[in-house]
Formats: structure tokens, C-alpha cells, sequence
């Protein structure tokens, strides 16, 4: 985190598929501790900026910031090392790995960090009651509707205490009585745990979690909303 | 429809160009596979086949004509361990009729020779094989009289008187045409369709495993098409359209490689031979059947996969959980084992020999059932053993993905675990009877040669002197007992054994009659043939079977042939007739020097047919000179062919479970993408999924060969006791497998974990974090 306070910073970063542009010279500060929404239409960028942020993607150009270290000048074993030990991410679907139970699926990221076993699945098993899926440790993803699959995606990726949880149309599958549910999960439980919160979403009531929204359009963060209204 | 299928095939994305081309590699390869067998039994089938020339026997009466009639004299001859045929012959007509091969017969004094035959005489000393066939080379006899290209064969050619008077000669007035029918040939043909079967049930599940490829992902792609208005009928379609593309693409691709290996496999010898090179083929059939059968398996095969789930516009479901396999999968083994089990703790004398080989072949025909259905069950526990041993997010990864599908993980390998079972039984069997008859060949009498004949005293002398003015050599000769003489005489109403050996006249005399005798001085130049009692110098001895016995157990067990019990005999030895030889040389040149001075030898007058022509002096038995560890080697060699075909077969099929694993593997990792991406973006090394991948493949196909080679160890135990104990008991022992069986499963194995780590790169490709598409 730097002196401002930021934990992320995207300053001028662009980012191209072939010969197709993806991100334009975007800008972005992400504060330490905020929910953060990035809205905008189908192909404006939006997943990309996500990507660049959480070192998927190298950028083009311009400057990624993590913690106050340049994100893009790490290699990809360090980025790899930092998603693992900094990040978590929740996706849109077909995130757990099938022949995992519930109780695997959430272990498994403490496992990868070498926490031992047995601390490992009592730490995953101490989830169930908080996300409400009791009884489904042993469940496969199969054997999930979609809402508590998500929500064990959801304890998936927080388990590991990160320091920004990054989501990508995290409800984009399920109905709007199971996106309340899961979003109000991820907002509480990410306050809960001190994390910061990127979102990425093209629907109002989701974005509508977020205490800022900003919006990406042809590649560019256009515009950076407070709740109470336009900041620039 | 059809149209609609071709473009969904080709233009379904890199996903589906990876797929098709994971599956195309896969059917090509065992295609190539297949045809190999195919070609190399077509090979093997026209060799068991081959009019046997060899096999003409005389004219039943006499001909009113001789026009069309020859002498004939065939015999067998031996160099340096390989069997040379050998046919005299003389024309007595014009129209004697020609063997196959040559165009016409040789005339007296010319021979042809096989090329193999011809380049040896070309290099080897005359007085060590040329000397043996009298006359000129004037050709090359063809490939319809050969069996093999590396057969050695001659045809030599004689005035009429010279042959009629050489023993064995016969006339012929028509050549034989049917097939030899020797008593390997079963033995043969049995190993090869065992190899064959163990190959071509896991290749088949190979090409089922690749043309169902990536399941799961497809039926996705038909449930869109439900959505959008497709029947089932037409989703079948597709299904079957895109089996056959594939398979056809891929079985053109393998007739293409297999071409290209065409000269390879022809000298691969399996058999213990090479084939003819236009002989290795699947003919034209094979072909055309290899074009329609594959891709019409692949579409069924593709059909009833999808008879398992049902397909809706909103999407696949499966018709039912995947049922784990149950306790009941080891009844066969169960009640199999205890029948080895019980076998092998009998105590050799208390073996009820009637009782025991039965219960043994039930018994390992329920372990090898047993095998086959305890494989997917043994799969689910080893991989549950593994959950709860391991620490590891990669072990954790390759059990729970094992014990989820067990049947599914054992698919692949199944046809290995009844190949690898086969494959160790023989492996220590053959080494086992191998070591039974080999005492004589590890032992003195290796490099000793047998020559039984018929002298008398004079011609005897005269032999045994020629022989020891060769440097090098010493000679053991065993005479005619006259006791024998005298029985066989008064024993005229009574019959004589064929080949003479021990005669107990009217079975209440005093004993049975050795038909040896040896003197006691000749018996230290080899202490394996025993030692006469103190003060003796001659004694009787019953010799035959070691001069002219062809199984070296039966021969093991006649030795010694002299003990203290041996009775003396009294008669100089200068006064009795020649009835074999055994000679002991120094080395192999002078072993095949004596050979062929032995093959040639006439006894004392100069004038020859084979070179001289006193045969009534001199002769020699129907069992041309050959040392004892030729006599062990023509029965290892069966024994080790046989063992060699199947161990073959173990290397194939292991390769073949290889290519299956990586295949299924292929197709899990299209399927598993999503998930494999995310781990990554979530900062999983890569490293942790490859060592998933790898446990996932490497693990079942470990654990199923450790397993059935152990089964297949073990049971060939019983097995050895059962044949051997009373044959051979003080030569009885466990051997171990030969090193050929440690390198054809363990190159087998590490072929198939090279096939599997190809599929690496593919999974560091389809993860990569920043491939990923979520949204």
C-alpha cells in the first residue's frame, strides 16, 4: 500500500490482442479495504483491466501497481507466487475442479501453500456454517446448484486471507435470489477479512454492492462514481 | 446433414483441431499397430504354409517308367548351431520333376546353394564347411523353397550308382507340395494368437478411448444444437459423422506410417526367423478391412457413449451415477489363488500328478478372469489409499480424479494387466524348463560331439586314429556291448526296442542289457560321464539316449553313465564293433573341421559319393554330429520363441496402455480446462498440475503391472512344480525372468510415461492464465 492509501494503481495501461485493442491507456487507483465495481458494455475491456490487475495479463504498456511494487516488471513466477499468496478470485462458473469435494476444493489452496492437511481441511470445513452450505462437505460440484457452488468458490478464494479478492461476473449464472445471497456473502465476508474487493460487472443491482463504480468504455476508465455521485 | 457434421468437424475451433488431432494420432497409431500384427501373422501364416519339398517321400511301387522318376536323399547337417538342409539327388529320367527354386535339377558334380548359404561357404574355411558338399556352385536357389531368408539349404547333384548306395536314399516321382507340420507349429501359432489377443484388445480400447474423445465437451456442443431445434436423430448424426472423419483420417494416417515402417517390422524376428520382406504384409484385405471396420467401430463405439447421457436443449445429463465398482469384482481371485496356493505347498512326492495340472488350469483361468474384473476395484482403492497417505494438492488432485472414475482410469489398461500377467508366467516358465535341460550345456559336454554309427572293429580303429591326428581333440568312443549282440540274436521271437537300448529277454532274466562300453581310461577326459569303481577298466554302460536322445532332460537324467555299480566287462575293446563317438574339441574351428571331415568320411577306400564310397563300412545314423548344447539350444529355442512372441506382445500392449493413457489423459485436460486455468490464475505452479497429470496416468499403470506381474510370478511357481518335479526334480528351480522380460516391461513402461508427458505441453498450453476466458 502506498502513501495514499492505494493497494492497486493502473496508470496508462494499455493492451492488445493482435490487432485488436483492448485497453486504451486505462487509469485506475483501487483504495486499500474498498469494494470496488468495473462496469461497462460487453467488450469495452473491463475483464482485461481485471487481468492486467491481478498480473494475468502483462500489459502492452504503462504501469501496474501492487503494494507499492511494479506488478508488471515481476516475472512470471513471481506473479505466479503473489496470485497464490495475495489474491483470490471468484469466476462466473466452472471454476471447481469436478472430482473435488466441496471440503477438497477449499483446501486446496492451503494445501498448494503447504499448510498441513489436517489444518488445512478444518480450516475449510470452518466455512460451511459461515457461507450456509452445512452438510456439503462432501458434495461434489456436480452435486451443487450453482449458488452454493459459488459459494464455495467464494470461501475458495478468501481462505487464504488475500488481500484482494478479484470477481469476475461472480453471480453472471445464477438467479437474482442466489446473486443477492453470494454477493452479500462476498461483501461481508471481504470486510470481515480486511480484503479489497475488484468486481467486475455489467449489472446494476451487483455493481450496486460496491462502495465506487467506475466505468470502462473502448478501452479507457471513463468515468469514477462515488455512491453519492460523479467525481470525475 | 452429413455436410453440416463435415463442418462442425473442421471448423469447431483449436479446441476441436486439438481433439481431432489427438484423436487422429491416436487411431493412426494403432492402426500401425494392427497391421503390424496383421502383416507379420499373414508372414508367419505363408511361412507355416510353404509346400514342404522337404517332406517327399518315395514311390509306393514300382513305375513302369522311369522317365519321370529321381533318386532322392535328404538330410539335415549342421554348422556352427544352424541346421543346414541338404538334398542329394540324381535324375533317372528326363522328366525327373525339379524342387521349387531352382529351374532345373543340377546336374552330377553342381549344386545350388540358398544366399545365405552361399555367402557362409563364401567365408567360412573349406575344411570347416565347403569340404561337406562335393562339386561347383551354379546358382541360387529361389525364395519358394526357403522358409526364411537367412535358411541354409543345398541341392547337389550325383550320378545315379552314387546315390542309390548312400543309406536313406529313396526314389521319388513326384514332389511333395503340403505344408510341414512340425511339432512347433502349434506351439507357434498358439503364442501368437495369445501375443495377438493381448495387443488387440487394448489397441481396440485405444481407438474407442480416441474417438471418444473430450466426451463430455462435444455433448455440450450437440445439447446447443438441441437448443436451437437439432433432433436426436440429427445429433447422432453428427456424432457418428465426426467418429468416422476422425477414424478414417486417422486410419489412412497409420497405413501411411505403416508403410513407411513396412521394412522394419519385416526385421523384427519374433519367431526366432525373419520373413520375407513382400511376405510381411495384411494383403490387400487387411487393408481394405482396416479403411471400413475402424472408422464403423468408431462411429458405434461414438453412438453408444451417447446412449449413456441424455442430451436436451437445456443441457447433458447423465442417465445415472457412475456405480463404483464392488467387492464382488475378487471373487474369481479368490477363489483362483487358493488353488496355486494349495499347489505349491505340496510336498513334491505327495503331488497327485493326475489330480494337479487340472486344478492348476482352472485355477489360472480364474486368476485371469479374476484379473480383469478386480482391475477397476484394485484401481479405486489404491487411489482412495493414496488420498488418505499423501500430503500433496497434486496427489490429492490425481486420487480423488481416480477413485471418482475407477472404471474409467482402469479402461485404458485393462488389456495390460492380463498381457503383463501372461507375459511374467512365461517369463519365469521358459527360464525354469530352459535351466531343467541345461546342465548339459552349461556343463563339459557343451561343446561335445555325439556322432552315433555303426563300425566295425577295423573301420572303428581306423576312425578314432584319424580323428585324434586332428590337434585339439579328444576322443571318448563308446563300442557295441556283445551282450547286446547276443540278446538282440536270441531275442528274434521276442522283438527288439526300436534302436536297440536295453533288452530284458522274456523280462525274467538277469537284467537289462547296457548296450555300451567304455573303457575307464576314456571316462577321465570327461568326469560328467562318471567313474568306474577301482581297479576296472572297462565297463557296460546304457549310452543311447545320450547318443542319440533329443530332450536334454531325458539326457540330464541318464548321466553318469558309469558308476561303481557299472558292470566290468572283460572283451579287448580292439575286438569290438564301433557304435559312437563322443568328441571333445578345443574350439569351434576344429569342432566344425571334424564335423565336416565326420560328414564327408567314407572309411578306408578313396573312390566318394560324399566324397568317398564304402558305405558299408561306415554309417552314420539318421542323427548327423551335433555337440550337446546344440542339442539343448534346438529345445531352448522353441522355449525362448515362444517366450519371445509373448514378451512382445507385453512390450506392445504396454505401449499400446500408454498410448491409451495419454490419449484419455488428452481428452481429460480439454475437459478439465476451466478449472486447470483457474488454479493457475489462482498462482498454482503449473509444476503441481503436471505432477497431477502425471500421477493420474502414471499411478494405475504402475500399480496394474506390479500387480499382475506379481499374480503372474507367483502363480508360474506351482506351474514349474507341476511340470518339472518328476521330469527333472534335482534340476528343478525358480529361475528368474531373463533380462529380455525386465527390458521388454521396462521399456514398455518407460515408453508409455514418455507418451504421457507429451501431454504436458498441452496442459501448460490450455492453461495458460493468460488464455483464460471466464465470462
Amino acid at each position: 500500500m502506498n502513501a495514499n492509501g492505494y493497494i492497486l494503481r493502473a496508470i496508462d495501461i494499455k493492451k492488445d490482442f493482435g490487432m485488436t485493442p483492448a485497453l486504451q491507456g486505462a487509469s485506475l487507483d483501487v483504495r486499500n479495504g474498498e469494494v470496488l465495481a468495473i462496469m461497462g458494455p460487453s467488450g469495452s475491456g473491463k475483464s482485461t483491466l481485471l487481468h492486467c490487475l491481478a498480473g494475468i495479463f502483462k500489459p502492452d504498456g504503462g504501469e501496474v501497481w501492487f503494494d507499492g511494487k511494479r506488478l508488471d516488471k515481476l516475472g512470471e513466477e513471481d506473479r505466479t507466487r503473489l496470485r497464490r499468496q495475495s489474491f483470490g478470485f471468484v469466476f462466473q462458473f466452472g471454476q471447481l475442479v469436478p472430482e473435488l469435494t466441496a471440503e477438497d476444493n477449499i483446501a486446496l489452496p492451503l494445501l498448494l501453500n503447504k499448510t498441513s492437511r489436517s489444518e488445512a481441511y478444518k480450516m475449510a470445513r470452518s466455512w460451511f456454517k459461515k457461507l450456509g452450505i452445512d452438510g456439503l462437505e462432501k458434495h461434489r460440484a456436480g452435486e451443487m446448484s450453482g449458488g452454493q457452488a459459488q459459494r464455495v468458490a467464494l470461501a475458495r478464494a478468501l481462505i487464504t486471507q488475500p488481500k484482494v479478492l478479484f470477481a469476475d461476473e461472480p453471480t453472471g449464472s445464477l438467479d437474482s435470489l442466489a446473486s443477492e445471497q453470494v454477493m452479500e456473502l462476498l461483501v461481508d465476508l471481504a470486510h470481515e477479512q480486511g480484503s479489497t474487493v475488484v468486481l467486475v460487472t455489467h449489472d446494476p443491482r451487483i455493481a450496486a454492492y460496491a462502495e465506487r463504480e467506475v466505468m470502462v468504455r473502448d478501452g479507457k476508465v471513463s468515468s469514477v462514481q462515488r455512491k453519492a455521485g460523479v467525481v470525475n | 446433414m452429413f455436410r453440416l457434421g463435415l463442418r462442425l468437424v473442421t471448423s469447431g475451433g483449436r479446441e476441436a483441431l486439438t481433439r481431432l488431432t489427438l484423436t487422429v494420432l491416436a487411431v493412426a497409431i494403432g492402426v500401425v499397430v494392427l497391421l503390424g500384427i496383421f502383416a507379420d501373422f499373414h508372414a508367419y501364416q505363408k511361412t507355416s504354409n510353404r509346400p514342404s519339398w522337404e517332406s517327399t517321400s518315395a514311390i509306393q511301387s514300382t513305375p513302369s517308367s522311369y522317365a519321370g522318376v529321381e533318386l532322392w536323399n535328404y538330410s539335415e547337417n549342421i554348422y556352427n548351431g544352424q541346421f543346414i538342409e541338404q538334398l542329394d539327388v540324381a535324375p533317372l529320367g528326363a522328366n525327373a520333376p525339379v524342387p521349387p527354386g531352382i529351374s532345373k535339377l543340377p546336374a552330377a558334380g553342381q549344386f545350388y546353394v540358398s544366399p545365405a548359404l552361399s555367402s557362409l561357404l563364401s567365408t567360412v574355411p573349406k575344411d570347416e564347411l565347403g569340404n561337406r558338399f562335393p562339386g561347383k556352385q551354379i546358382g541360387l536357389i529361389g525364395q519358394s523353397a526357403l522358409s526364411f531368408p537367412t535358411e541354409l539349404a543345398i541341392m547337389i547333384g550325383y550320378e545315379p550308382q552314387q546315390l542309390e548306395a548312400l543309406p536313406g536314399t529313396i526314389a521319388v516321382n513326384n514332389i511333395a507340395t503340403s505344408p510341414q507340420l512340425m511339432g512347433t507349429t502349434n506351439i507357434y501359432r498358439d503364442a501368437f494368437a495369445i501375443g495377438a489377443v493381448a495387443v488387440l484388445f487394448p489397441l481396440l480400447i485405444l481407438i474407442n478411448t480416441a474417438t471418444r474423445l473430450a466426451a463430455a465437451r462435444r455433448e455440450e456442443r450437440y445439447a446447443a444444437m438441441r437448443l436451437i431445434g437439432a433432433t436426436p436423430r440429427q445429433v447422432n448424426v453428427f456424432a457418428s459423422v465426426d467418429a468416422v472423419v476422425s477414424a478414417l483420417i486417422g486410419t489412412l494416417l497409420g497405413i501411411g506410417i505403416f508403410s513407411l515402417l513396412r521394412h522394419a517390422i519385416a526385421d523384427i524376428s519374433f519367431s526366432g526367423v525373419k520373413f520375407f520382406y513382400d511376405e510381411v504384409t495384411p494383403t490387400l484385405w487387411g487393408y481394405i478391412g482396416m479403411v471400413v471396420i475402424v472408422p464403423i467401430a468408431a462411429a458405434i463405439a461414438s453412438l453408444l457413449s451417447l446412449r449413456r447421457v441424455q442430451i436436451s436443449p437445456l443441457g447433458v445429463s447423465r442417465k445415472a451415477s457412475r456405480p463404483k465398482p464392488g467387492i464382488w469384482r475378487l471373487i474369481p481371485l479368490i477363489i483362483g489363488v487358493p488353488f496355486f496356493l494349495v499347489k505349491a505347498l505340496e510336498i513334491p512326492s505327495q503331488t497327485n500328478t493326475q489330480q494337479g495340472p487340472g486344478l492348476l488350469i482352472i485355477g489360472l483361468l480364474l486368476i485371469m478372469i479374476g484379473l480383469v474384473t478386480s482391475g477397476s476395484w484394485l484401481t479405486m482403492q489404491a487411489s482412495r489409499l493414496m488420498a488418505i497417505l499423501t500430503r500433496g494438492a497434486s496427489s490429492l488432485l490425481a486420487a480423488r480424479r481416480l477413485s471418482d472414475n475407477p472404471k474409467g482410469a482402469f479402461r485404458s489398461i485393462s488389456g495390460l494387466m492380463l498381457a503383463v500377467f501372461v507375459g511374467s508366467f512365461i517369463a519365469v516358465l521358459v527360464p525354469a524348463i530352459n535351466a531343467a535341460q541345461s546342465p548339459i550345456s552349461s556343463n563339459s559336454l557343451t561343446n561335445v560331439l555325439r556322432v552315433p554309427i555303426s563300425l566295425s572293429p577295423q573301420d572303428g580303429a581306423s576312425l578314432i586314429h584319424k580323428l585324434d591326428s586332428f590337434s585339439g581333440t579328444n576322443v571318448i568312443p563308446l563300442y557295441v556291448n556283445p551282450a547286446l549282440l547276443a540278446a538282440q540274436s536270441d531275442s528274434a521271437n521276442v522283438g527288439v526296442p526300436p534302436g536297440g537300448g536295453k533288452i530284458n529277454i522274456n523280462g525274467s532274466g538277469p537284467g537289462p542289457v547296457d548296450d555300451s562300453v567304455l573303457s575307464c581310461a576314456s571316462l577321465k577326459l570327461l568326469p560328467v560321464l562318471g567313474k568306474c569303481a577301482p581297479g576296472e577298466t572297462e565297463v557296460t554302460a546304457n549310452a543311447q539316449q545320450t547318443l542319440s536322445g533329443d530332450n536334454p532332460l531325458f539326457i540330464n537324467k541318464s548321466l553318469p553313465l558309469v558308476n561303481s555299480n557299472s558292470q566290468p566287462i572283460s572283451d579287448n575293446l580292439g575286438s569290438l564293433d564301433l557304435g559312437g563317438l563322443l568328441v571333445k574339441t578345443s574350439s569351434s574351428d576344429t569342432l566344425e573341421k571334424v564335423r565336416t571331415f565326420l560328414t564327408t568320411y567314407t572309411g578306408s577306400a578313396d573312390d566318394s559319393i560324399k566324397g568317398g564310397a564304402n558305405l558299408s563300412a561306415w554309417q552314420m545314423g539318421d542323427i548327423e554330429p551335433e555337440t550337446f548344447g546344440e542339442v539343448a539350444q534346438i529345445r531352448n529355442n522353441d522355449d525362448t520363441n515362444v517366450g519371445r512372441v509373448i514378451l512382445a506382445a507385453v512390450a506392445l500392449t504396454l505401449i499400446t496402455a500408454g498410448c491409451s493413457l495419454t490419449v484419455t489423459l488428452g481428452g481429460s485436460l480439454i475437459e478439465r480446462k476451466r478449472p486447470f486455468t483457474l488454479l493457475r490464475v489462482s498462482g498454482t505452479p503449473v509444476s503441481v498440475l503436471y505432477k497431477d497429470v502425471l500421477l493420474e496416468a502414471a499411478v494405475p499403470l504402475v500399480v496394474v503391472s506390479i500387480f499382475a506381474a506379481g499374480v503372474g510370478l507367483g502363480v508360474s511357481i506351482p506351474v514349474i512344480r507341476a511340470l518339472l518335479e518328476n521330469l527333472a526334480p534335482q534340476a528343478m528351480s525358480y529361475a528368474h525372468p531373463s533380462l529380455s522380460y525386465y527390458l521388454a516391461v521396462g521399456i514398455g513402461l518407460l515408453i508409455s510415461l514418455l507418451l504421457i508427458i507429451t501431454t504436458l505441453p498441452l496442459l501448460n498450453r490450455i492453461t495458460q492464465p493468460a488464455e483464460a476466458r471466464f465470462e
